[in-house]
C-alpha cells in the first residue's frame, strides 16, 4: 500500500503568523496550506484533500465555529484544532461539542501543535482504514452473493 | 473611649472640691445603673480620664484651681465623645450657660434635685449612645462606598487590561513562530559549522524566554476576566462547601513553605460552621492567594490565622498575619492587577485581583485591614446554603 502525502490547513487572519507558523511546519517537512478566513478555508477545501485543519476562533467575517460547522457539514472526517485566546476559552468548549479534534491556546507551544497534530492525523487515518475495511467486506459478500 | 460591656450602667465621673458633697451625691446616685468615681479637682479629673474611661462628667463649676469650666475645654478636647453636666452655684447660672457655649451638655443649678440629675444623667448618655449609632452608620456607609469605588475601579482596569492582553497575543504568537523558525533552521546539518552559531542561539533562546514570560502575563489576565465574567452560557457551578476540609487543603499546599520560614499556621474554627453555596476550586486558589501573600509577608516565628466563621447570613473566612502589615499609600491599589511590590520573578501582582475576581463572582465580599509593622488581616464573605 503506499501513502498518499498528508496536507495540512492553517486558517488564520494574522497573515504574519499563518506565514511563520507554515515556515516552521515545512521546515518538518510538513504540507501546509495557508488560508486567511473561514470563507477561504471552506473554498479552498472543495479542490484540495486535507487532512487537518488548524482553525482560529476569532476571525472577522466567518469565525472559527461557523466554519467548524460547515467542515464537520461538508467533510465530516477532516480533523479540526482549534487555535483560541485564553479569554475565549468557551469557544474552546463549543468547539469540542462541535466536534473538533482538540484545542490549543494561542500563542501555543510547538511541541504541543505537533503533538496533537499527529494524534488528529492519526485518528483521521484510523477512520480511514476502518472505512475501507468496512468497505472491503461490503464487497466482499456481494461478490459471494 | 467606653461602650464596650454593659451598657445598662452608666459610668459617671463627679468632679466636686466638697467632699462630704461628693459623698453624698455618689450614694444617692448609686445603685441607679450608675457607678461613680470621684475626683477632688479638674486635674484629678483629668489624671483619672487618662486611666479609665467613663460616659458622663458631672462636674461643679466653681473649683479652686482649674475650675469646671477650665477642666470641661480641657475634657472636650482630649474626648469629645463624653458628655459633661455642670453644677453650678445658685446665683450664679450664667456660669452654665458659658459651659453651654463651650460644649456642656446641660446645667444645673445647686442645689440639685437628685431626680433631675439623674434625668439629666440618663439624656447626656443617650445622646451619647445615639453618636455612637450614628457614627458607625456613617462608617458602614463609607465602607461599602469604597468597595464600590474600588470595584468600579478594577472593572474598568480588567476591560483594558484584557483589551491589551487580547491585542498582545497575536504579535506575541507571530514572534515565537518567528523565533522558533530561526532555531530549528539552525539545527539543520548544512548550518552546522556556522560563525557565530552560539551567539545566534543564545538570543533566540533570550527571545523565547521573554516570550514565554508575556504570555504568563496575558494568560493570567485573559484568565482572571474570564472568572469574573458573570456569562449566562455558561452557568456557575455552585454546590455545597465544606470549608473546613477546603481550608484543611489549603493549608496543606502552603505548609512546606511556611515551615521553611518558621512560620506556624493555626487553624481556628468557630462552631457552628454554616455550610457555604460556592464553587469549590476557584475558592481555594483565593485561600492559596491569601495565604501565599501572608506568608512572604511574614517573619521567622510570625504566625498566620486561618479563621472560619459564621456571622448572622453569612460565612466569613478571615485569614490574619502578623507580618509586615500594607502601608496606607499602598492599602487602595492592592488588588489592582499588576500592583505588586515584590521584585521580577518574585510576584506578579495578580493574586488579589484575581481572588477578588473570583470572590466578586461567588457572589461575596473582600476586604483587608492592616497595620504596618503589626500585620494584616483579609476577611472574606460569602453567601451560606439556607
Ligand atoms: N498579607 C499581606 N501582607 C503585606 N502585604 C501584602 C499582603 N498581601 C498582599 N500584600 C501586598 O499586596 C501586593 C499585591 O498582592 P498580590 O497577591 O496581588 O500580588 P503579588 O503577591 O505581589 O504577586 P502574585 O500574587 O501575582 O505572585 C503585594 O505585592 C504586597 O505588597
Ligand atoms: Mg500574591
Amino acid at each position: 500500500m503506499f501513502k498518499t502525502p498528508s496536507y495540512i490547513m492553517l486558517v488564520d487572519d494574522e497573515e504574519d503568523f499563518v506565514e511563520m507558523l507554515s515556515l516552521r511546519l515545512k521546515e518538518i517537512d510538513e504540507n501546509v496550506i495557508p488560508v486567511y478566513s473561514g470563507e477561504a478555508c471552506l473554498e479552498k477545501l472543495k479542490e484540495q484533500d486535507v487532512d487537518v485543519v488548524i482553525l482560529d476562533v476569532k476571525m472577522p467575517g466567518m469565525d472559527g465555529i461557523e466554519t467548524l460547522q460547515e467542515i464537520k457539514k461538508q467533510f465530516p472526517l477532516l480533523e479540526v484544532i482549534m487555535l483560541t485566546g485564553h479569554g475565549t476559552i468557551e469557544a474552546a468548549v463549543q468547539g469540542m461539542k462541535l466536534g473538533a479534534f482538540d484545542f490549543l491556546f494561542k500563542p501555543a507551544d510547538f511541541d504541543d501543535l505537533t503533538a496533537k497534530l499527529n494524534q488528529a492525523r492519526q485518528r483521521k487515518q484510523d477512520q480511514m482504514e476502518r472505512i475501507k475495511k468496512a468497505e472491503a467486506a461490503m464487497l466482499l459478500r456481494s461478490a459471494k452473493i | 473611649m467606653s461602650g464596650d460591656g454593659d451598657r445598662n450602667i452608666i459610668r459617671v465621673l463627679l468632679v466636686d472640691d466638697e467632699e462630704d458633697y461628693r459623698s453624698v451625691l455618689h450614694k444617692r446616685l448609686s445603685g441607679r445603673s450608675i457607678s461613680v468615681v470621684e475626683a477632688a479637682t479638674g486635674q484629678a479629673a483629668l489624671d483619672q480620664l487618662s486611666v479609665a474611661p467613663v460616659d458622663v462628667v458631672v462636674m461643679d463649676v466653681k473649683m479652686p484651681g482649674m475650675d469646671g469650666v477650665q477642666t470641661l475645654k480641657c475634657i472636650k478636647d482630649r474626648y469629645p465623645e463624653l458628655e459633661v453636666i455642670l453644677l453650678t452655684g445658685h446665683a450664679n447660672p450664667q456660669d452654665g450657660v458659658e459651659g453651654i457655649k463651650m460644649g456642656a451638655f446641660d446645667y444645673l443649678s445647686k442645689p440639685i434635685e437628685i431626680e433631675q440629675l439623674v434625668r439629666k444623667i440618663r439624656q447626656a448618655d443617650e445622646k451619647i449612645v445615639r453618636a455612637r449609632v450614628e457614627k458607625e452608620e456613617a462608617a458602614f456607609r463609607e465602607r461599602i462606598k469604597q468597595q464600590m469605588v474600588i470595584a468600579e475601579r478594577l472593572a474598568a482596569l480588567g476591560t483594558m487590561a484584557t483589551g491589551v492582553a487580547h491585542e498582545i497575543n497575536n504579535p506575541l504568537a507571530i514572534i515565537q513562530e518567528s523565533a522558533g523558525w530561526l532555531q530549528q533552521i539552525l539545527g539543520k546539518p548544512e548550518l552546522r559549522d556556522i560563525p557565530r552559531k552560539a551567539d545566534f542561539e543564545k538570543a533566540l533562546n533570550r527571545i523565547g524566554k521573554a516570550v514565554h514570560r508575556a504570555r504568563n502575563i496575558t494568560r493570567q489576565l485573559l484568565q482572571a476576566v474570564h472568572t469574573q465574567s458573570t456569562d449566562l452560557t455558561e452557568p456557575v457551578e455552585m454546590v455545597a462547601v465544606d470549608l473546613q476540609s477546603l481550608a484543611r487543603e489549603s493549608i496543606s499546599l502552603v505548609e512546606q513553605e511556611a515551615q521553611q520560614k518558621q512560620i506556624a499556621i493555626r487553624l481556628d474554627i468557630v462552631e457552628p460552621l454554616p455550610v457555604v453555596w460556592s464553587e469549590p476550586y476557584p475558592l481555594l486558589q483565593v485561600l492559596i492567594n491569601l495565604m501565599t501573600n501572608a506568608i512572604h509577608a511574614t517573619g521567622a516565628g510570625g504566625t498566620i490565622t486561618l479563621r472560619l466563621e459564621g456571622t448572622d447570613d453569612r460565612a466569613r473566612i478571615t485569614v490574619l498575619d502578623t507580618g509586615c502589615g500594607i502601608s496606607e499609600e499602598h492599602l487602595p491599589r492592592i488588588f489592582e492587577p499588576f500592583f505588586t511590590t515584590k521584585g521580577v520573578g518574585q510576584g506578579t501582582g495578580m493574586g488579589l485581583y484575581v481572588s477578588w475576581g473570583i470572590i466578586q463572582k461567588l457572589g461575596g465580599t473582600i476586604s483587608v485591614n492592616s497595620q504596618v509593622n503589626q500585620g494584616s488581616t483579609f476577611t472574606i464573605t460569602l453567601p451560606v446554603k439556607e
